[in-house]
C-alpha cells in the first residue's frame, strides 16, 4: 500500500531535514534545480536537467502549460536515488530553451512538441527512455509513445490519452467545459495574445488556482516557474498551440504526416502507468474513456488527497513510484 | 453580459484537448428537451392578463431550486406591433393613456426580468411596455434578407423604432445588460424622446475602439463566452447548447440569486427565436471589434464612437453582487452623464437587478417618472 504523503507535510518534513541536517539548504520545491544544461537539438537550443548517473536507465519528465521544469524538483531527487539518469527539459518558449533560428516558426503544435522530445534523445545519444508528463508534457510523452514507439520504455501519462486533431478541436463541448477552456477561446484573438503577454503571471497563476484548487504553492514556488514564462518565445507557443487546436492556425508542412497519422488516434503498445488526482480543476477525461487506447502492459492510478493538475508537484512520491513501477510492468 | 463564474467540475469522456469529447451535460436544465416555439401571434393577446398585479410571479428567494416536473409560471401576455425592421413581441401593462415606460431586458434574459416591476408600475398609473429584443421571444424580423446585427447601434434604434410605431413620443427607459445599452443609446440619440434613464452598470455605450485592450487574467476570464462566440465552435456550442449557457451565465452574473428551475424555464423560451445566435454572435464579435457594422447604422455607430454623453435625468444601479460588473460608486462615468445623475448601490444583488430587486428597480423608475419633465 503506497503511503501517501501530502505536499504541505512533504515541504514540512524537507524543511525540518534542512533545518537539522544543516547541510541541505531549502526545500528542493523553493530552491529550484541547481544546474541547467544547454544542447542543440532539432531546431531549438535546449535548456535541461540532466541529474543522476550517466550511465543509468534514462527517464524524461516532461512539463506543462503553463509551468515549467520545477514542476519536478521533488520527482528528480526520488528518481537519482533510485539509480536513474533523469532529464528534464524546457520545452519550447520556456525556460532557457531558446530557437536556434530568429526566422524558425514559432510552432505551439502537438507534433513538433513531440518531434523536439526525439530531437533531444538524439542530441544526447538517448537511444531509449521511460517518459513521463502531466498537461502539455503528457500529451507530448503521448505522441512520442504513439509514433515512436522504438524510443519509449515505458509511459506515464497524467489524465491519459491526450492525443486529438484539429477535426477534434471544431467540436463544441457542453457549455461548463467551454467554460473551463476560457483561455483558449481568449488566445484566438489579438486582444488575448496582449493580455496574455501583460499578465503573463497573474494569468497563470489564475490557471494554477483553478487547475490545482487545493493545492496550497507559495509564492516563492510560483515565482520559480513563473519566471521561465518570460521565454521571448513563450507568448507565441502558448497562443499558436491553442489556435491551432481550434483550427485558427496552420502547423508546418514538415508535420503535417505525423498530424494525420495522430487524427487517427493511434493505440499506444509500450507499458503505461496513466495517472489522475482527485481534485483536477482542468478539463481532463474520465480513465475509463480512454483505457483502450492503451494496448500493452497497462494501468491506471487514482491519487487522493486532494492532489490537483499538476500531479508530479503535488503529489511527487505518487509520480516518481509510478515511473518506477512503469519501468519493470 | 458576463459572468466571473470558474466553478469547477469533472469532465466525462475521451481524449484531452483538442480531442476532447464528451458527456451529456450535467445540469439539470439540460435534460429538459426544447420547447419549440409556437407560431409568432400575428396580434394582440396572446396569453391570458395576469389577474392581480402583484400575483407573485417569481417563487421567492431561498426555495429550493424546482424539479423538472416544477408547474410551468405563468408567462406574460404579449402582444404584437411592427416597429422598423421589426415585429416586436412586447408586454404591455398600466393604463393606455398612462405616461410611458419601457424596460428592456439582457443577455441571456428575457422580458420576464420585468414580471415583478411591470405590474408595479402599471399600478401607479403607467403605461409601461416590456419588448423582446431582436432575436429573442416572438420578435421578429420583417425581411429574410435583413442582417441580424447585434450591434448596439441596431438595438438602440430599435427602441425609437418601437417608441415611434407605438405612438410614444417620449418614455423612460429602464434597463439592464443588453437592455441598459440599448436604453442608454437610444437616450444618446434622442435625447429628447427620453424623460429620465434608469441604467443597470451605468454608461453602456461600447468604446469599441478600446476592444483589443485586454484586462487582467480574472477580468477576462469572465467574459468567457464573448470568446467562445468569436470562434465558429462557438456558434455551434450557442446552437446546440443555449440554454446551458444561459444556466452558466445566470449563475455567474447573480452569485447571490437563488432563482428556481420554473423562473429560468419561463426565460429560456426566449432563446429558441429564430435569430437568437446570428444576432447574439453578431453582437459580441462586432463589440470586441472582429466583425463590421453594418452599413445601415455606420451613421449612429460614428455617433457612438464619440462617447455621447447622455443629458436625461439618471438613476444609474450596480449590484453590490454583480458577477460580471463589478460594483462601482459611479464615479468613473460622471462626466457622461451631463443631466441630474444618482448612483445606487443594491446590496445583495446580482446582474439582474429588476428580477432580483423588483422593488428597488422599480422605485427607482418611478422616482424618475414621478419627477420626469414630460411635455405631453
Amino acid at each position: 500500500m503506497r503511503l501517501h504523503i501530502t505536499p504541505h507535510r512533504l515541504l514540512a518534513v524537507a524543511a525540518a531535514v534542512a533545518f537539522a541536517g544543516g547541510q541541505c539548504a531549502l526545500p528542493a520545491n523553493a530552491a529550484g534545480f541547481k544546474s541547467i544544461k544547454q544542447i542543440d537539438a532539432g531546431v531549438l537550443n535546449v535548456g535541461y536537467v540532466d541529474e543522476g548517473p550517466a550511465n543509468g536507465p534514462v527517464v524524461i519528465l516532461l512539463h506543462g502549460w503553463p509551468y515549467d521544469i520545477n514542476s519536478y524538483t521533488e520527482v528528480v531527487p526520488m528518481l537519482t536515488k533510485a539509480g536513474y539518469r533523469v532529464i528534464v527539459p524546457h520545452l519550447r518558449g520556456y525556460g532557457s530553451t531558446r530557437f536556434l533560428s530568429a526566422n524558425a516558426v514559432r510552432n505551439g503544435e502537438p507534433a513538433a512538441l513531440a518531434d523536439d522530445v526525439v530531437a533531444l534523445m538524439d542530441a544526447l545519444k538517448i537511444d531509449k527512455a521511460v517518459l513521463a508528463g502531466y498537461d502539455w508534457g503528457a500529451r507530448t510523452a503521448d505522441i512520442v509513445a504513439a509514433l515512436w514507439p522504438q524510443r519509449v520504455k515505458g509511459l506515464v501519462s497524467v489524465s491519459g490519452y491526450l492525443i486529438g486533431s484539429q477535426e477534434a478541436g471544431k467540436q463544441a463541448l457542453p457549455p461548463q467545459a467551454e467554460l473551463q477552456w476560457w483561455y483558449q477561446f481568449y488566445f484566438s484573438t489579438e486582444r488575448g495574445r496582449a493580455g496574455y503577454d501583460k499578465y503573463r503571471h497573474d494569468f497563470a497563476k489564475l490557471i494554477w488556482k483553478t487547475a490545482s484548487p487545493q493545492w496550497r504553492f507559495d509564492d516563492a514556488t510560483f515565482d520559480l516557474s513563473a519566471a521561465s514564462l518570460e521565454n521571448p518565445d513563450h507568448v507565441a507557443i502558448t497562443v499558436h498551440n491553442y489556435r491551432w487546436r481550434l483550427g485558427l492556425a496552420d502547423g508546418e508542412a514538415k508535420y503535417a504526416a505525423l498530424e494525420t497519422r495522430l487524427a487517427s488516434l493511434p493505440s499506444i503498445t509500450v507499458p503505461t502507468i496513466t495517472m489522475e488526482g482527485d481534485a483536477n480543476g482542468a478539463p481532463h477525461p474520465e480513465p475509463a474513456a480512454y483505457a483502450k487506447r492503451f494496448t500493452g502492459k497497462y494501468k491506471h492510478e487514482t491519487i487522493t488527497g486532494g492532489i490537483g493538475h499538476n500531479l508530479p508537484q503535488e503529489a511527487p512520491r505518487a509520480f516518481a513510484d509510478a515511473v518506477i513501477e512503469v519501468d519493470h510492468l | 453580459m458576463t459572468e466571473l463564474n470558474r466553478r469547477r467540475f469533472l469532465l466525462t469522456t475521451a481524449a484531452g484537448a483538442a480531442g476532447l469529447s464528451l458527456n451529456p451535460p450535467v445540469l439539470a436544465a439540460d435534460a429538459s428537451p426544447v420547447t419549440p416555439l409556437a407560431t409568432p401571434p400575428s396580434a394582440s393577446s396572446v396569453t391570458p392578463p395576469v389577474t392581480s398585479p402583484l400575483a407573485p410571479l417569481v417563487a421567492s428567494a431561498g426555495e429550493p431550486p424546482a424539479a423538472q416536473s416544477a408547474r410551468p409560471l405563468p408567462r406574460l401576455p404579449i402582444k404584437q406591433v411592427e416597429a422598423g425592421v421589426l415585429d416586436v413581441g412586447y408586454h404591455e401593462a398600466g393604463p393606455e393613456n398612462g405616461r410611458p415606460i419601457i424596460l428592456l431586458h439582457g443577455f441571456p434574459y428575457d422580458l420576464h426580468s420585468y414580471a415583478e416591476v411591470a405590474p408595479r408600475l402599471a399600478q401607479q398609473g403607467y403605461r409601461v411596455i416590456v419588448p423582446h429584443l431582436r432575436g429573442h421571444g416572438t420578435t421578429r424580423f420583417l425581411d429574410a434578407a435583413t442582417p441580424r446585427s447585434g450591434q448596439q447601434a441596431a438595438i438602440g434604434q430599435d427602441v425609437i423604432d418601437l417608441m415611434d410605431a407605438l405612438h410614444i413620443p417620449e418614455a423612460v427607459l429602464a434597463g439592464y445588460d443588453w437592455g441598459g445599452r440599448a436604453a442608454c443609446v437610444a437616450a444618446a440619440l434622442k435625447p429628447s424622446r427620453c424623460v429620465g434613464l434608469v441604467s443597470v452598470n451605468s454608461y453602456l455605450i461600447q468604446d469599441i475602439s478600446k476592444a483589443a485592450l485586454p484586462a487582467p487574467a480574472s477580468v477576462e476570464a469572465g467574459f468567457w463566452y464573448q470568446f467562445y462566440f468569436l470562434t465558429e465552435r462557438g456558434r455551434a456550442g450557442l446552437t446546440a447548447n443555449r440554454k446551458d449557457i444561459a444556466h452558466i451565465m445566470w449563475k455567474g452574473n447573480s452569485p447571490t440569486w437563488r432563482f428556481d428551475e420554473a423562473t429560468f424555464q419561463r426565460s429560456a423560451q426566449a432563446w429558441d427565436n429564430p435569430d437568437y445566435v446570428e444576432v447574439v454572435l453578431h453582437s459580441y464579435r462586432h463589440r470586441l471589434g472582429q466583425a463590421a457594422g453594418f452599413p445601415e447604422y455606420e451613421e449612429i455607430e460614428a455617433l457612438l464612437a464619440t462617447q455621447p454623453a447622455i443629458a436625461a435625468p439618471a438613476i444609474t444601479i450596480d449590484g453590490k453582487d454583480d458577477g460580471v460588473i463589478k460594483a462601482t460608486d459611479g464615479s468613473a462615468s460622471a462626466a457622461r452623464f451631463s443631466g441630474p445623475r444618482q448612483h445606487r448601490q443594491l446590496a445583495g444583488v446580482g446582474h439582474n437587478p429588476p428580477q432580483e430587486a423588483p422593488q428597488a428597480f422599480a422605485d427607482a423608475v418611478l422616482e424618475l417618472a414621478r419627477n420626469g419633465k414630460w411635455r405631453t
